[in-house]
């Protein structure tokens, strides 16, 4: 049975020819893969090994007796179950946010005229091109004054908006018919109403995307949160927790421990990669090419 | 008012912020307290930084610490990503977009995680990648312990992370050029790498600008693997400006000084981007 479908799957693709090119570059692509997957590889097998295999000198590839007790002990050490709603926490309420003050500015840029339009667009714009070291120190002072230090409230509130987001919103609603918007209006439906019922069912990759973005970076995010939670453990996100796990790892913790640790992290942004990719690839090749 | 949230948040947490950071690296300011206990210094900062002490020498050396990662990244990252890009195109061998997809998935990995592992794959005795090495009769290499590998070795976790990226970007440059004129180039009897040198590579030109631009602001960037393994360390080897500006204006307070490193960081990009494009105006000159 396994064979027949096999064969069918082999003579329903006849365009490639089996030359030597064509071996060449499979084999370049097969290196390239393993050389690309080979860290995260490592990442997982090491998380399986016992303290013992972790410690050997060659390092041993493959765990004897793979085991989970590494995953089991990481929440002994950090609080794994907290990072990780923290974590949570921080990339769904950034994204949420971006997708709506998004939508909603790149709605004005592609679909309104007004005064300054072209600057204000090219203010927002280089903004996305600025480092965020160069804003780091008088932000921390900012959000100081604003109460939102060593709080989750601190890590959001300054990511609400998104330079990228906007850019790319009014990217794909250029792309939606004027007459659809003026049907909607000639209906009596209020701006609001028709961004969210007309415009963003028709952007629905491009949404798609941006949520995977904005969810990735902000899971992802470290240098912020470090400097702006002040040492506040119960805040941490996974990240943060991550790097401790290290600190603690230059004691007498295991190395497997880390790995088993970083294997959850890497899980929720990868996952996700993985569900919405096609969008992601679209919008990258849109925003970078077209653009 | 549609604008109002986005413009308004932006404005604060990011326009208004830059702003200061300008204001404040005239100021002698410590990061501990309000904004009008700044007092006006002048350009003493800016000499300060650049002074034959330790402040000076430090931020030098995390200038140039820098300026080094950033060179390298960008050289290494932009020919492989057209390499890469070539593979996950051409339709002569299966694979492309599996290998699209386990490039890109790279890019999803938190620079943290990144960090974490690359620190056990570069482990001298414990590490895979001395053991890989010795196979193929390479002497173990020092990685991450020793001033002269250490940045390079920061260089390569961060071209493992990136690369993908930057293939999905060669790739869309790729699938823009018209199959024509390779047809074309065929027919006047031009090689595979002859039709590269002339077709490929001059059209792609505009989407490898792009990616120097990203590739130059990303690298700018880097961090996590220093705050988290080297501490800037062996030696000052890796403190890069990122690490040094938390440093100095976040841990240690001085926020004049601080500021004053970011303004120089900020002038230092302007100058890179400005010069890139006008090498690849000249560039565009010469070929028409």
């Amino acid at each position: 049975m396994s064979t027949t479908t096999a064969d069918r799957r082999i003579m329903e693709r006849p365009r490639y020819k089996a030359t030597p090119a064509t071996a060449l570059l499979v084999l370049a692509i097969i290196v390239a893969a393993v050389v690309a997957a080979f860290p995260l590889a490592w990442m997982i097998l090491t998380s399986l090994k016992t303290p013992q295999e972790t410690m050997q000198v060659p390092p041993v590839w493959l765990p004897a007796n793979p085991s989970l007790d590494a995953f089991a002990q990481v929440a002994d050490v950090v609080s794994l179950g907290r990072s990780f709603w923290n974590s949570a926490i921080i990339a769904l309420t950034t994204t949420v946010a971006i997708i709506v003050t998004s939508l909603m500015a790149g709605y004005a840029f592609a679909k309104y005229q007004f005064r300054h339009k072209e600057a204000l667009f090219a203010i927002l714009i280089a903004t996305m091109f600025l480092p965020p070291i160069v804003t780091l120190i008088p932000l921390y002072r900012i959000t100081g004054y604003l109460g939102l230090n060593a709080s989750l409230a601190g890590v959001v509130v300054p990511n609400l908006a998104n330079a990228f987001g906007i850019f790319l919103m009014r990217q794909f609603i250029k792309g939606v018919p004027d007459e659809l918007i003026e049907a909607a209006r000639v209906d009596g439906a209020s701006e609001l109403r028709i961004l969210f019922q007309v415009v963003a069912p028709a952007v629905m990759p491009a949404i798609a995307a941006l949520v995977l973005f904005a969810f990735v970076y902000h899971w992802n995010s470290y240098l912020w949160p470090l400097t702006v939670l002040q040492g506040n453990a119960d805040q941490y996100p996974i990240v943060i927790s991550l790097s401790r796990l290290l600190s603690y790892n230059r004691g007498a913790m295991n190395t497997g421990l880390v790995m088993a640790g970083a294997t959850l992290a890497v899980l929720p942004p990868v996952l996700l990669f993985v569900i919405l990719q096609r969008f992601f690839v679209d919008s990258v090749v849109s925003s970078g090419v077209k653009g | 008012m549609m604008l109002a949230p986005a413009t308004g948040l932006l404005g604060v947490f990011i326009v208004i912020p830059m702003l200061l950071t300008i204001w404040l690296s005239f100021q002698n300011w410590s990061t501990q307290t309000g904004f009008e206990t700044a007092t006006f210094v002048g350009v003493q900062n800016f000499i300060d930084i650049f002074a034959n002490n330790s402040v000076g020498r430090d931020f030098k050396a995390a200038l140039v610490n820098t300026a080094i990662y950033t060179v390298l990244s960008v050289l290494i990252i932009l020919p492989l990503s057209v390499m890469l890009g070539l593979l996950v195109h051409q339709k002569i061998a299966p694979g492309g977009v599996f290998l699209r997809t386990v490039l890109f998935s790279t890019y999803m990995v938190p620079m943290i995680a990144v960090a974490l592992v690359f620190s056990k794959l570069y482990s001298p005795t414990e590490g895979p990648l001395n053991q890989i090495l010795g196979w193929v009769g390479i002497p173990p290499q020092t990685w991450l312990s020793a001033p002269q590998t250490a940045l390079v070795s920061i260089v390569i976790l961060n071209v493992w992370q990136q690369v993908g990226y930057f293939t999905v970007l060669a790739v869309a440059g790729l699938t823009q050029i018209p199959e024509s004129l390779y047809e074309a180039a065929k027919i006047d009897g031009a090689n595979p790498v002859q039709r590269f040198f002339s077709i490929t590579l001059p059209m792609l030109s505009n989407t490898l600008l792009f990616s120097a631009v990203i590739c130059i602001i990303n690298a700018v960037q880097v961090f996590e693997p220093v705050a988290l393994i080297t501490q800037g360390g062996p030696v000052n080897a890796t403190n890069v400006l990122t690490f040094h500006i938390r440093r100095v204006g976040i841990e240690r307070a001085q926020g004049g000084l601080g500021s004053a490193m970011a303004v120089t960081l900020m002038l230092a990009l302007v100058v890179a981007i400005a010069l890139l494009f006008a090498f690849a105006r000249s560039r565009e000159m010469k070929n028409s």
